[in-house]
Parts: structure tokens; C-alpha cells; sequence
């Protein structure tokens, strides 16, 4: 399975205190993609050169949704990557009702009335997200059965 | 068959060879006329092609001998772009490992300026394959800003956005340049010790910028300012070439100087020459000031903030009442029931609000590895159901702080006159970097604090020239504590000054640690310290601070300190200052200060005025 989420800035510390490190994190459910930096007190206190280091540069334009079930219904590759990377926002912002996430949804998924689309996602939440072990293609899948 | 065929007596099957051999002789002809003209017009001395190698002066920065076609290309222009020519007009393959496919903004700009007619057509699969999908129309840069925690992040970063025709900026690319390090298996101190000096390679990224999002506003808790450029999409067609040129080239990374930020500038040099934006760095390119550099050249469009969760949760900790701040834990750590807290009687955007907070707390404690992914989903996938069922809501409005151009600049020199117990004394000053808590906050977080190199020399008739003031480094973080963030407050300071009991110049180290609290008026802490002194030994203290910072309007400033030292020899020590700041303008300050200074012998009464310039 790809492993999106390596790339993280982690800082350089005036310690001697070896890093924590950032865990990495693959799946397509909830909470798998979430970026987790090393921020314990002491390490975030002795930063001090932040500007921009990283454990792994990746050059690549698709994020990858490889390791994860396929759609049964949507055939649209940029919404399945940004679906599988955003699982955990789209999440909130679609019980929300509204956000930037929801939005670019809509776009991919080339809705035009963006705000009815907003209303709709949140009157269906339980429909979409259908349990807390849903992955990408299961939310993708409701929505377009919506 | 004789194998010596003359060449008048060739067969029909080799008049095509012939003719090869012709065009061979041609294109060879041609590429001589291309040499000559580029030397006409002087090309390799050109401001452009510089700018394609990555040459400030005569020697590209970057180190990659993959990156020159001739062995000399790092330290000569003309022999690399010799070879460059050569190379385009005589390719080898047609493909991606094509001369022209490889450097596909230098192949563009010659075939520009030599009006090269009749280079071969290459199939470029794999840039192509980026150009498509990166799509660029337009580009921001973007700062990610300080965390208060750790004020060193104020330093910050910075990195390019492509945007496609795309409406949302999620599905933009991010362009970024990092050091490449192992932060799994190297201390913290080597890190910072190669950052400095060169031990890593840089490397540049391409992520989603749904990533980068993630990672500052989410992971790191920065506010992300966007500056959008002013670039058409014909000059970051260009821009992406040259990306492409330098994706997988490395070269050292030195945090000061050759860094994230400096190496974005040469990316919009590629995209329009006219942009000068290096030249505004000699010694240390400084994230923020790569911005101030960039509005000076009159190219960014517009301004936008996106703020860090922690700006977010702050905004509904404003709105919420205590008891109800208390809900948004315990319906996080499932201490509350939802359907119970449904019910209650508080109003419909209360319950909004403090759902919405709630979702991001099981957040940080799943970040925080107090529970693990299952219980994160069962929480999180029970909150928002709740949260669904109770419509759409007003968005909470977060307060934009002050954009950080707006701030002062980098590096200050200041200058001071006054009296020290009854007798006049001068004072100059100069900081190459950055920001104190007695600067004026307008575009920096309060309570944060970061200084380099902070010298302060003075001169007066009885007590002739001293430095007063000789600080290597110098951090203060005083975050105040709310009800959604208990934050540690916290300083370290090492360097040369006079505040010990003796009259001279001392060597001082110390750590303090504590607790803030505020408002937006202001803020007030307390801190224990330790610290040494070398005064022929050395001297051991243990010190307790107290302060407080008032804010009348945005450009005036109040700060109050007081400390009480013990040292390891018997003696103790009070200190004493008072301040106060006006903004006169965005890079000009005028102060009136009360300084006292317990000593061996007469304390020190010192009251000065002080003008500040930054630059």
C-alpha cells in the first residue's frame, strides 16, 4: 500500500532527543489519513529550524488509490483520490453542511448547484458515512445512489 | 560484391544513406549557425540562462552533475549552453530521455531566441503527463505562519501553489523545496547542525495542496497566508518546465541561505526575468522576507487566510460559555451522551458549535494516541451523525489577524539616548533577526518571541564604550492559557550582557518556564528561571519573573517586567523594567524606557528614548 502521509515538516530541534518521528498512516477510513506530526511539548518548544524539512519528498502528481476497494459506481479517479485523502474532513464538513472540502466535491463530481448538493450530503450523513468503518468507495458509492 | 563500393557506382538502397549522411552534415551545419548566433547575441551571458542553471554569479548552485550537459556546466555558462544546443539539435532518442525532454524550459527558451526552426519533435510522455494534469493558470505563494509554541516556526516557510482551472485551490499543486533528512533516525541536534551547515540535500516536492493543508493548518496549527501572483499561464507553462528540469536534481540545503524560501524565488524568475527577486538577499533569505520582496516587486494580486484548527477552536471557545466548553470534552471523550446532551435546553447553534469543536478534540486525543482508530471512529462517526441532524448552521467567524506583511521587517538597528544615574549615555544597537515582545505585534503572533545576534553598544562619558547587549540567540514563547489550550510558557536566552551584579560584560545561559494568561487587551505571566552567570566563576542563580503586555489600540504598547534573582554566592538581585512603544510607522518605532539594575555598588537607574528602524 502507498504510503501518502510520510511527508510531514518536521523541524530540527536544538536537542539531542532523537525524534519521535511522524506516523505514517495508510487506509481509506476514517482516520487513516490523517497527518500526524511529532508535537510533544518539549520537541515543539525546541524548534528552531522549521523552514521546511522533510522525511520524504515525493514528486508525483496522483496521490494513489491503490490499496483501496473500488467504486462500484463513480468512475472518476481525481474524486476517488481526493475522497480517499479527505475522508475524515469531508466527513465533518458534510455533517456540517457546508466547506471548502464539500465544494470540491461538488466540483469534481461536476454538480452544479453547490449548495443544494451541501444540503443534501448532511440530510443523507447516515446514508454516506453508513458506519464508522466505511472506506472512499463506500462514501462515493452512497453519494451517487443518493 | 565488392566492398568497396565507389561512391558514384551506389545502389538505389543507398542514396538513402546518402542523403542521412547529408542531412547529418546540414544539421551539424546547423548547429554551428546556432553556436555562432548564440554567441552574437551573447546568450550564455544572458541575465535569463542564468537564471536557467541557477547561477547567482558564475557557479550554479545546484550540485547534480546530472543537471549539466557538459562536465564543465556547473562552473561555465557558455560550455553548458554549448552543449545544450548541441544536444538539442542532434538528439539521440525521441522520447523522455530526450535532451529536449529532460530540459524542456531550456530547449523553449533557445528555440525562442535562435529561432530554432527545425528541431526534431520529441514525445515527451512523462512531462506531459504533469502538464496535463498540473494544468497551471495561476500560482500563490504561500506562507504558512508561526506557531505560538514554538516561535522558531515564525522563521516559517514558504512554497509555490499551481493552480488549475480548477475553482477549488484543494485540487492545486503544491511546489515545495526541503531538506531531505531522515528524521526517524537522526537526533534533533545533528538536524539542526547539518540544516545549518549544509549537511542535506535539498529536494523538491509536488504534493496535492489538500496535503499541505493538512500538514500546516491541521498538523502544525499555523495560519496559511496565500499571496497570489500576478503570472500568466504562458510564464508558468515555463515555470513548470524548469520544475520539471530541477524535479529530481539535488543540491546542498543551507537553512540560512540556499532554503525553501530563496529557492522559490528562482522559480519565479523562470516564470517572467523582469521579477528581481534575489537581489534583495546578501547574507539570509528569511521565509517572510522572500513576501516583502515579492509585494516590493509589485506581484501579488491578492491576500488570503486560511486559518490554523487552533485559530478555529479558539473562535468557538469565544462564543462558548464554561459549562459548555465542558460539553464539547466530555461529549469528546464519550463522558456525555449525545442523545442527553441533544435534549438539553441550550440553543440549536450552542449545540452547532460545540458538536463541531467536539469532532476536532477527539481529533487531537487520537493524534495524541489517547485512544486508538477504532474508538476514534466510533467517536467521531457518533458526533457527526448528531451534528447532521441539526442543519446547516452559521459558520463560525474566525477574526483575521493582521496580515504579516504588514509586519516589520527582519532586521533592526536602533538607536537610544538617555540617562544612567545622572550622567548621559548613547546607545546603538543592531539585529540581523527577528522579532521581540517589545516590537510592535502588528503581523507577528503575540507573545512570541525569536532573536539572532542581538548586539547593543554604548557609550557615555564616565563609563566610556561597553556592549551592553550581545545576544546569540534568544526565544520566548508566552502563549496564554484558555479553556480549549493549556500551553507551557517558556524562554531561553544565551548571550552577553550587564545585568549581573558586577558592572562588566557577562556571559549569561538561562531557561525559564511558566504560565501565561490574556485577553485580547493583553497578557500577563509568571516564570521560574534558571540561569549562570560567568563572572570569574561560575555563578548559579534562580530567578522569578513576572509581567504583564497592554495593548492601547494596534500601534501603541505597554510592557512590564520585574525579576528577582538569587545567585549560589549569597547575593541577591532586582530587576526592573518599564516600556513604553508607539508604531510610527510599519518599519519606524519610537519607545520611552525605564530600566533598573541591582549592583554590587550604585544600582543603575536608566532611562532612555529609543528610535527603531527596520529594514
Amino acid at each position: 500500500m502507498k504510503k501518502l502521509i510520510v511527508s510531514i515538516a518536521a523541524v530540527a530541534a536544538l536537542s539531542t532527543a532523537a525524534f519521535a518521528g511522524v506516523q505514517s498512516q495508510t487506509g481509506c477510513g476514517l482516520g487513516s489519513q490523517i497527518i500526524k506530526a511529532d508535537d510533544t511539548a518539549v520537541m515543539l518548544s525546541l524548534q528552531a529550524t522549521t523552514n521546511g524539512t522533510s522525511g520524504n519528498q515525493t514528486f508525483g502528481i496522483t496521490s494513489g488509490t491503490s490499496g483501496c476497494k473500488k467504486t462500484k459506481f463513480v468512475m472518476n479517479e481525481r474524486a476517488e483520490e481526493f475522497v480517499a485523502s479527505n475522508m475524515d474532513q469531508l466527513a465533518k464538513e458534510i455533517a456540517m453542511g457546508h466547506g471548502e472540502s464539500v465544494d470540491t466535491l461538488a466540483e469534481l463530481l461536476a454538480v452544479e448547484d453547490k449548495q443544494e448538493f451541501a444540503s443534501a450530503l448532511q440530510a443523507n450523513y447516515n446514508s454516506i458515512y453508513t458506519s464508522q468503518n466505511v472506506e472512499m468507495a463506500d462514501v462515493l458509492d452512497n453519494i451517487s445512489a443518493m | 560484391m565488392s566492398r568497396l563500393v565507389p561512391l558514384y557506382s551506389l545502389t538505389e538502397g543507398s542514396t538513402i544513406f546518402r542523403l542521412l549522411l547529408l542531412l547529418l552534415i546540414i544539421t551539424s551545419l546547423y548547429s554551428n549557425d546556432y553556436l555562432t548566433l548564440a554567441k552574437e547575441k551573447k546568450l550564455s551571458e544572458s541575465r535569463y540562462w542564468h537564471i536557467l542553471l541557477h547561477m547567482p554569479d558564475n557557479v550554479s548552485e545546484i550540485d547534480d552533475e546530472n543537471f549539466f550537459l557538459s562536465p564543465e556546466g556547473k562552473f561555465n555558462a557558455d560550455a553548458e549552453l554549448q552543449a545544450t544546443i548541441k544536444a538539442l539539435v542532434n538528439e539521440k532518442t525521441l522520447d523522455d530521455n530526450a535532451t529536449g525532454c529532460r530540459f524542456p524550459a531550456r530547449r523553449f527558451w533557445l528555440e525562442k531566441e535562435l529561432k530554432m526552426r527545425d528541431l526534431p519533435i520529441l514525445e515527451c510522455k512523462e512531462f506531459n503527463t504533469l502538464m496535463k494534469r498540473v494544468d497551471p493558470q495561476s500560482v500563490s505563494l504561500i506562507f504558512p505562519a508561526g506557531f505560538i509554541e514554538s516561535p522558531a516556526s515564525m522563521f516559517g516557510h514558504t512554497f509555490l501553489r499551481i493552480d488549475s482551472k480548477y475553482k477549488s485551490k484543494m485540487l492545486s499543486y503544491a511546489i515545495n523545496y526541503a531538506a531531505d533528512a531522515n528524521n526517524k533516525t537522526e537526533s534533533g541536534l545533528v538536524f539542526a547542525v547539518k540544516g545549518l551547515f549544509g549537511g542535506y540535500y535539498g529536494k523538491y516536492s509536488l504534493l496535492p495542496y489538500y496535503d499541505k493543508i493538512k500538514e500546516y493548518r491541521d498538523s502544525e496549527e499555523r495560519d496559511m497566508w496565500e499571496y497570489d501572483l500576478d503570472l500568466s499561464p504562458t510564464e508558468l507553462q515555463q515555470m513548470l518546465r524548469h520544475i520539471w528540469e530541477i524535479h529530481d536534481t539535488y543540491s546542498w540545503y543551507y537553512f540560512f541561505t540556499e532554503n525553501c524560501s530563496y529557492n522559490m524565488l528562482w522559480l519565479i524568475e523562470v516564470a517572467r526575468e523582469s521579477i528581481h527577486t534575489r537581489e534583495y538577499f546578501n547574507y539570509q533569505v528569511i521565509p517572510p522576507e522572500t513576501i516583502h520582496a515579492i509585494v516590493q516587486e509589485g506581484i501579488v494580486t491578492k491576500r488570503h487566510y486560511r486559518p490554523a484548527r487552533r485559530s478555529k477552536l479558539l473562535a468557538y471557545e469565544k462564543y462558548l460559555k464554561e459549562n459548555e466548553v465542558n460539553d464539547v470534552f466530555n461529549l469528546a471523550r464519550n463522558e456525555l451522551s449525545i442523545k442527553e446532551y441533544l435534549e438539553n435546553n441550550a440553543s440549536k447553534q450552542t449545540k452547532q458549535y460545540v458538536l463541531e469543536a467536539s469532532s476536532e478534540f477527539i481529533e487531537y486525543d487520537f493524534l495524541a494516541g489517547k485512544i486508538n482508530q477504532k474508538l476514534y471512529r466510533d467517536r467521531l462517526h457518533a458526533i457527526l451523525g448528531a451534528r447532521s441532524s441539526l442543519g446547516k448552521g452559521e459558520e463560525i467567524n474566525i477574526p483575521q489577524p493582521d496580515d504579516p506583511m504588514q509586519g516589520h521587517r527582519a532586521t533592526r538597528v536602533r538607536f537610544e539616548g538617555g540617562v544612567r544615574n545622572g550622567e548621559g549615555i548613547g546607545f546603538l544597537g543592531v539585529r540581523p533577526a527577528n522579532h521581540d515582545i517589545k516590537d510592535s505585534d502588528v503581523g507577528f503572533l503575540r507573545g512570541t518571541q525569536i532573536e539572532f545576534l542581538d548586539f547593543l553598544f554604548s557609550y557615555g562619558k564616565e563609563d566610556d564604550f561597553n556592549v551592553e547587549k550581545a545576544t546569540l540567540i534568544s526565544i520566548v514563547s508566552l502563549s496564554p492559557r484558555g479553556k480549549f489550550f493549556q500551553p507551557f510558557s517558556w524562554r531561553l536566552h544565551t548571550g552577553w550582557d550587564r545585568e549581573y551584579l558586577s558592572d562588566s560584560t557577562k556571559f549569561i545561559s538561562n531557561a525559564s518556564g511558566g504560565f501565561t494568561w490574556g485577553n485580547d487587551l493583553g497578557y500577563v505571566y509568571i516564570l521560574a528561571d534558571a540561569l549562570f552567570y560567568t563572572d570569574r566563576d561560575l555563578t548559579l542563580g534562580l530567578g522569578g519573573v513576572t509581567g504583564f503586555v497592554l495593548y492601547e489600540g494596534r500601534d501603541f504598547k505597554t510592557n512590564f517586567e520585574a525579576t528577582e534573582r538569587i545567585y549560589d554566592t549569597g547575593s541577591d538581585q532586582t530587576l526592573f523594567s518599564a516600556s513604553q512603544h508607539y508604531r510610527s510607522s510599519q518599519n519606524t518605532a519610537l519607545s520611552l524606557s525605564y530600566e533598573y539594575v541591582e549592583k554590587y555598588e550604585s544600582n543603575w537607574n536608566t532611562v532612555k528614548f529609543t528610535f527603531d528602524y527596520f529594514f
